[in-house]
């Protein structure tokens, strides 16, 4: 297990503070003003996923709580709401990273379906907490379907960008490294060690 | 290590879980002039310049990707605007005929000075943030108090009502729009005049419902519901009478009210330019304003009072 501290060059933490408000500020003017199929696309939970998936959990928390605070901020929402929600998306992103390190290529997509689909049950599930009397009707289970598969549908490209921005930051991952070299041609260790006999 | 780095990582988890946690407690039970609301402001007065600039900027970028789904939606439209267009044709027609006996009844009873659309200046002003979030039902507009916009003037877009302004700083404005859980208005159907009150419909986002309705009333899927230039209680704003609101879809009857569902005429997720109706100081509207905020009752009324009639402050005939 890596420890988190050891590796958390200032770069990084540039990177992902300047990639979390430029997506902000985009989805904001932008992307929410644009529906698609009724539903607007949210990048926000799918910045702080990858954000996590890359640079772990830690990061992926810390990420996710001043993303969420900062739209909350910003849409002059409740404040913590979003908070809360995306700090429990990018924990769990991360710790996805920690324990399993996935590797096909389709994760990114599946990982930004349930951040999607985490942060709009999340929202609703908190509105419920505070007191909105409302049993779970069809158009809100429609709304949240679609909104779910719209998110999924930009995971691939919006993975593509946060991986493409923080990449350059991230230190080398020896566990990377070494799968890098199996899959390059370099030889793996038992290999080696039968090359010396 | 090991130990030490699962420690740190959890103090992290739990740190922020918890301060989320006491930020939405606090924000919950504060008044809307307190700590946190003064800052979420003081946020909006700093970023609304800047957002304001890269919302004019991006434009077209946002109107290229408008452009397909607006493509998509015209063609659909089309034939539905074509029948309308007949039927409203008929109407005008019927109406023409009507208008003049109208004029000479408002000049016998001297209805003349009644509150309308002409006594406010419409603000056009630009959607700068925009929720993607179903739940939350409201946008931040790029003008503020030092245009003349104040809290509770009526929002509307492509001329139909959307929502009133719930907060303002010097630079920018929080519109609640009508989907918006706090949000009420006094309406009646424009076909029959019939009073009731427009809310969201609980656990349907962008869906209204206008309820307390007498059971006898002859609404019928496709009437349109406008503003009824009255409020029925303290918290609620005094809309000019007449403003489209929405059209009925459906109707249904429980404990001896009719309630209808009603559609809004405007799609609340596609907001690019709205219009606030400001008004000047000293002018009609800011003094029925204020009567109606110092004389209704606090309180909120029952169905069965607000069926009797119970609305206390009227802008007035005409509309």
């Amino acid at each position: 297990m890596r420890s988190d501290s050891a590796w958390l060059p200032g770069s990084l933490l540039w990177r992902v503070a300047l990639l979390s408000v430029v997506v902000v500020f985009l989805q904001i003017s932008v992307v929410s003003e644009v529906p698609v199929f009724g539903v607007s696309v949210d990048l926000s939970p799918l910045l702080v996923a990858f954000t996590g998936l890359l640079c772990g959990s830690m990061i992926g928390a810390v990420a996710g709580f001043c993303v969420g605070l900062l739209i909350d901020l910003a849409l002059m929402q409740m404040l913590g709401v979003t908070s809360l929600t995306f700090t429990i998306i990018g924990y769990w992103a991360g710790r996805l990273r920690e324990l399993r390190d996935p590797q096909a290529a389709l994760t990114p997509l599946f990982v930004g379906a349930a951040a999607a689909a985490t942060a709009m049950v999340g929202y609703s599930v908190i509105e419920f907490l505070l007191g909105v009397d409302a049993p779970v009707s069809f158009e809100l289970l429609r709304e949240i379907v679609v909104g779910v598969l719209v998110d999924t549908v930009v995971a691939l490209p919006m993975w593509a960008l946060v991986r493409r921005c923080l990449v350059g930051g991230l230190p080398d991952d020896p566990r990377r490294r070494r799968r890098r070299a199996y899959t390059t041609g370099g030889l793996s260790p038992l290999s080696q060690s039968r090359g010396a006999r | 290590m090991y130990d030490k780095t699962v420690r740190r990582r959890r103090a992290v988890l739990a740190l922020l879980v918890v301060l989320s946690l006491i930020l939405l407690s606090a924000y919950f039970g504060e008044a809307p002039s307190g700590g946190l609301h003064s800052v979420q402001r003081g946020f909006l007065t700093v970023v609304a310049p800047i957002q304001d600039g890269a919302n004019k900027a991006l434009k077209p970028v946002r109107d290229l990707f408008g452009w397909f789904g607006s493509t998509l939606k015209a063609k659909e439209q089309n034939a539905e605007l074509r029948k309308q267009l007949a039927t409203v044709r008929q109407q005008l027609t019927t109406k023409q005929s009507n208008e003049g006996s109208y004029r000479e009844l408002i000049k016998l009873y001297h209805l003349d000075t009644a509150l309308s659309l002409s006594d406010y200046r419409p603000l056009s002003a630009t959607v700068i943030y925009q929720s993607p979030n179903v739940w939350y039902s409201t946008i931040v507009i790029d003008h503020g108090s030092s245009a003349g916009v104040h809290v509770n003037d009526p929002v509307i877009a492509d001329g139909a009502l959307i929502g009133k302004v719930t907060r303002v700083v010097s630079d920018g404005a929080l519109v609640s729009l009508i989907t918006d859980s706090e949000v009420e208005v006094s309406a009646k159907i424009s076909a029959t005049g019939e009073p009731g009150m427009v809310q969201p419909e609980v656990g349907e986002p962008g869906r209204l419902l206008m309820q307390y309705l007498p059971s006898t009333s002859s609404v019928v899927p496709g009437d349109y519901v406008v503003t009824s230039g009255t409020i029925s209680s303290k918290g609620e704003s005094l809309f000019p009478k007449g403003i489209p609101i929405g059209q009925v879809t459906s109707t249904s009857e429980q404990n001896g009210f009719k309630s209808v569902e009603v559609s809004p005429l405007v799609d609340l997720h596609g907001l690019d330019v709205v219009q606030v109706l400001t008004y000047r100081s000293g002018s009609r509207p800011e003094t029925l304003n204020g009567a109606a905020a110092t004389l209704a009752p606090s309180h909120q009324l029952g169905p069965e009072e607000e069926a009797q009639g119970g609305q206390v402050a009227q802008t007035g005939g005409g509309g």
